[in-house]
C-alpha cells in the first residue's frame, strides 16, 4: 500500500490527484492538502474581472467531489517539509496547518510515500511597494476574489464615464520580473471591449505597461508564427491588435512602486518615470512560498529542496543566454535529492527565463519570468502521476514518462472580448514552448506549422468551449479523462 | 510599419458563418498540437 500526498488543488495538483485516483486501486491512498476549499478555473478569471462571469461560474467545492472519489482531502496549508521524517516520525512528512473549522490552526504531520508539490506560485505583491489588490487603485485578476473586486471598481468607473468623466486605465505587469503577460493581455482587450459595449470607449485612455522588451514577448522570447497565409512575428500581431483597439504601450518597464493612482517604473535606459491612472490591473511577480525543509535531526536542508520554487531535474548551472539550451529544462520534475518528491506546474524552479535577459543601465533585471501556463501544468502533473503509478506498480525507480517544455506544444487561447456574436479571441499555439534554436534555427526556435496565430470570433467560442470542457473534466464527470490536459 | 486589420479582414473575423468553420478548423489544429505528444530532450 502506498500513500501519495498532493499539495495544492490547482490545475497541476487536481490533475495529478484525479489521474492517480483513477489508475490506482483503492488500497493506495491519495491525499490532497490545499487551503482553498474550491477548485477554480483560473483562465476564466478574466471574464469575472469584466463582470461577464460570476465567481460561482468558474469554481466548485472540492470536498464533496473528493469524498465521492475516495480522495482524502485536508483543507490545510503545507508549512514545512521533512523528507527524512524526524526523531519521532520515521516516515517523511509535510507539516500542515488546517485553515478552517474546529481544527483551524491545528498542525498535523502528513506522512507520505510519494509527494507531489503542486503549490503553484505565491502572488508576491509585497515585492512591489504599494502594490496590493484593492489599494492605490490597483487590482489583480489572479484569483476570483481579486477579479471580482476589479470588476466592482471598473463598473463604478464605467458609471462615472457615462456621466462624462475621462479616465486612464493602466494594465500590464507590476514588477520588473513579473510573468503571466498573457493574462494581462487578455484583460486589457476585454476591458477595452467592455468599454465599447458600454459606449464609453472614447472616455478612456488605455495603456499597456510591461517588462517585455517587445510586444508579444509573453515571457517566451516572442514567436514567429504562421498567420493565415503570412508569416508574422508575435510583436507585429500584438502591435496590429493594439493599434486597432487604440491601446498605447510602454515596454521594458520595471514597475517598482505604486502610490494612489501612480505607478513608478524604471526603463531599460535607466530612466525613472511614472504613469498616472484611475484604474490599474498589474500582475505581481510570482515567487515560491518560502517553505523550509528539515532533515532527520532537525537541521535546515531547505537548499536541497528549494531555490525559491522547488528544485527538480533541471540544469541550474548559471550560464549566459547564448549557452542556454532546451536540455536545461526539466523532463520528470523529480527532486534530485529525494526521488519520491516531484513538483509539476508552476511549483518547479525553472533553470532560467525563456526571454532574453535584460538589465537596465542601473543594473536592474527587467525580464519577464518564464510562464508555465495551464496546459504544461496539466501535462507535467499527469506525467508525474504516471511515473509514480509505475514506481508503485513495478517497485522500481525508473521514470519512463517525460515532458520537457522544450519538447511540448502549448495552445493559448487569449480572450479578446466576451460575447457569442461580438466576442473575439486570439488563438496561438506554440511548439515547442521553450524555443529550440538548434533544431529550428531559421524560425526563431519553433516549428512554424505548429506555431500559428488566428484572430476572430471563433477564438472566443473556443475559449468558452474550453472553459466548459475543463470544468467538466475537473469535476471528474463521465469519461473526463478523455479530455486532454 | 504597423500592419492594420483591413475592413475585409474584420468582416471575416466576425462573420459567424466563416467563424463557425474556423472554429472547427482551430479545434482540430489545437488538438493536433496537444495530441502531438511530448517527451524529453536529453536523449533525443
Ligand atoms: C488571470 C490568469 C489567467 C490565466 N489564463 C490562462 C489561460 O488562458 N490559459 C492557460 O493555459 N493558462 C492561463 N493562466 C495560467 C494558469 O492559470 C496556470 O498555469 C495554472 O493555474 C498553474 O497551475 P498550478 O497548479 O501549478 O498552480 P495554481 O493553479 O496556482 O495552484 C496552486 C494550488 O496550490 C495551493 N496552495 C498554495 N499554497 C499552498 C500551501 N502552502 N499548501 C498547500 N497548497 C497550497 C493553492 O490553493 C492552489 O490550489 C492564467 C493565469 C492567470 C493568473
Amino acid at each position: 500500500m502506498a500513500k501519495i500526498v498532493v499539495l495544492g488543488a490547482g490545475i497541476a495538483g487536481h490533475v495529478a490527484a484525479s489521474h492517480l485516483r483513477r489508475k490506482l486501486s483503492k488500497k493506495h491512498d491519495v491525499v490532497v492538502v490545499s487551503p482553498n476549499g474550491n477548485y477554480q478555473w483560473i483562465p476564466s478569471n478574466i471574464w469575472v474581472g469584466i463582470g461577464r462571469m460570476k465567481p460561482k461560474d468558474i469554481l466548485f467545492p472540492l470536498a464533496p467531489l473528493y469524498a465521492k472519489k475516495h480522495i482524502d482531502y485536508k483543507q490545510a496549508k503545507a508549512v514545512s517539509f521533512h523528507p527524512e521524517g524526524d526523531q519521532e516520525e520515521a516516515k517523511p512528512y509535510v507539516l500542515s496547518e488546517y485553515v478552517v473549522g474546529d481544527d483551524k490552526g491545528k498542525r498535523e504531520k502528513v506522512t507520505y510515500d510519494y509527494l507531489i508539490n503542486a503549490t503553484g506560485p505565491k502572488l508576491n505583491f509585497e515585492a512591489t511597494e504599494g502594490l496590493s489588490p484593492g489599494k492605490n487603485k490597483t487590482h489583480s485578476v489572479c484569483t476570483y476574489t481579486h477579479a471580482q473586486e476589479a470588476w466592482i471598481e471598473l463598473e463604478g468607473l464605467i458609471k462615472e464615464m457615462k456621466q462624462g468623466k475621462k479616465i486612464k486605465i493602466l494594465i500590464g505587469t507590476g514588477h520588473a520580473k513579473s510573468t503571466c503577460q498573457g493574462a494581462a493581455f487578455e484583460y486589457i482587450l476585454n476591458v477595452e471591449q467592455e468599454l465599447r459595449r458600454h459606449k464609453v470607449r472614447d472616455m478612456a485612455e488605455i495603456t499597456w505597461i510591461s517588462n517585455e522588451y517587445n510586444l508579444g514577448d509573453f515571457g517566451m522570447d516572442g514567436m514567429l508564427m504562421s498567420y493565415g497565409s503570412n508569416i508574422m512575428k508575435s510583436n507585429e500581431m500584438v502591435e496590429m491588435i493594439f493599434e486597432d483597439r487604440g491601446i498605447s504601450w510602454i515596454l521594458g518597464a520595471g514597475v517598482n512602486k505604486v502610490e494612489d493612482g501612480v505607478a513608478y517604473y524604471e526603463t531599460l535606459d535607466g530612466d525613472h518615470k511614472e504613469e498616472s491612472y484611475d484604474f490599474a490591473m498589474l500582475i505581481p511577480s510570482f515567487s515560491g512560498h518560502g517553505f523550509k525543509a528539515y532533515g532527520k535531526a532537525g537541521e535546515d536542508i531547505t537548499d536541497k529542496l528549494f531555490r525559491g520554487f522547488m528544485i527538480v531535474d533541471a540544469d541550474y548551472t548559471p550560464k549566459p543566454y547564448e549557452e542556454w539550451s532546451v536540455q536545461d529544462w526539466p523532463e520528470t520534475y523529480q527532486n534530485p535529492s529525494y526521488s519520491n518528491i516531484f513538483a509539476p506546474g508552476i511549483a518547479f524552479a525553472p533553470p532560467h527565463s525563456i526571454s532574453k535577459p535584460r538589465k537596465s543601465k542601473n543594473g536592474t533585471d527587467i525580464t519577464p519570468a518564464p510562464p508555465r501556463t495551464g496546459m504544461p501544468s496539466g501535462i507535467t502533473a499527469k506525467l508525474v502521476a504516471d511515473n509514480i503509478i509505475e514506481m508503485i506498480k513495478h517497485s522500481n525507480n525508473e521514470l519512463h514518462h517525460k515532458g520537457s517544455m522544450g519538447n511540448m506544444g502549448a495552445a493559448c487561447i487569449a480572450s479578446a472580448g466576451f460575447g457569442m456574436t461580438k466576442g473575439s479571441g486570439i488563438s496561438i499555439t506554440t511548439y515547442p514552448i521553450v524555443p529550440d534554436y538548434k533544431k529550428y534555427p531559421d524560425t526563431h526556435g519553433r516549428k512554424l506549422g505548429k506555431t500559428f496565430g488566428s484572430i476572430g470570433l471563433a477564438g472566443h467560442w473556443l475559449k468558452l468551449a474550453l472553459h466548459y470542457a475543463f470544468i467538466y473534466k475537473a469535476k471528474m464527470k463521465p469519461f473526463w479523462w478523455l479530455i486532454p490536459e | 510599419m504597423t500592419r492594420r486589420i483591413s475592413k475585409y479582414k474584420r468582416f471575416m473575423m466576425m462573420n459567424p458563418i466563416v467563424q463557425f468553420f474556423k472554429f472547427i478548423y482551430l479545434s482540430i489544429k489545437v488538438l493536433i498540437v496537444v495530441a502531438g505528444g511530448h517527451g524529453g530532450t536529453r536523449n533525443a
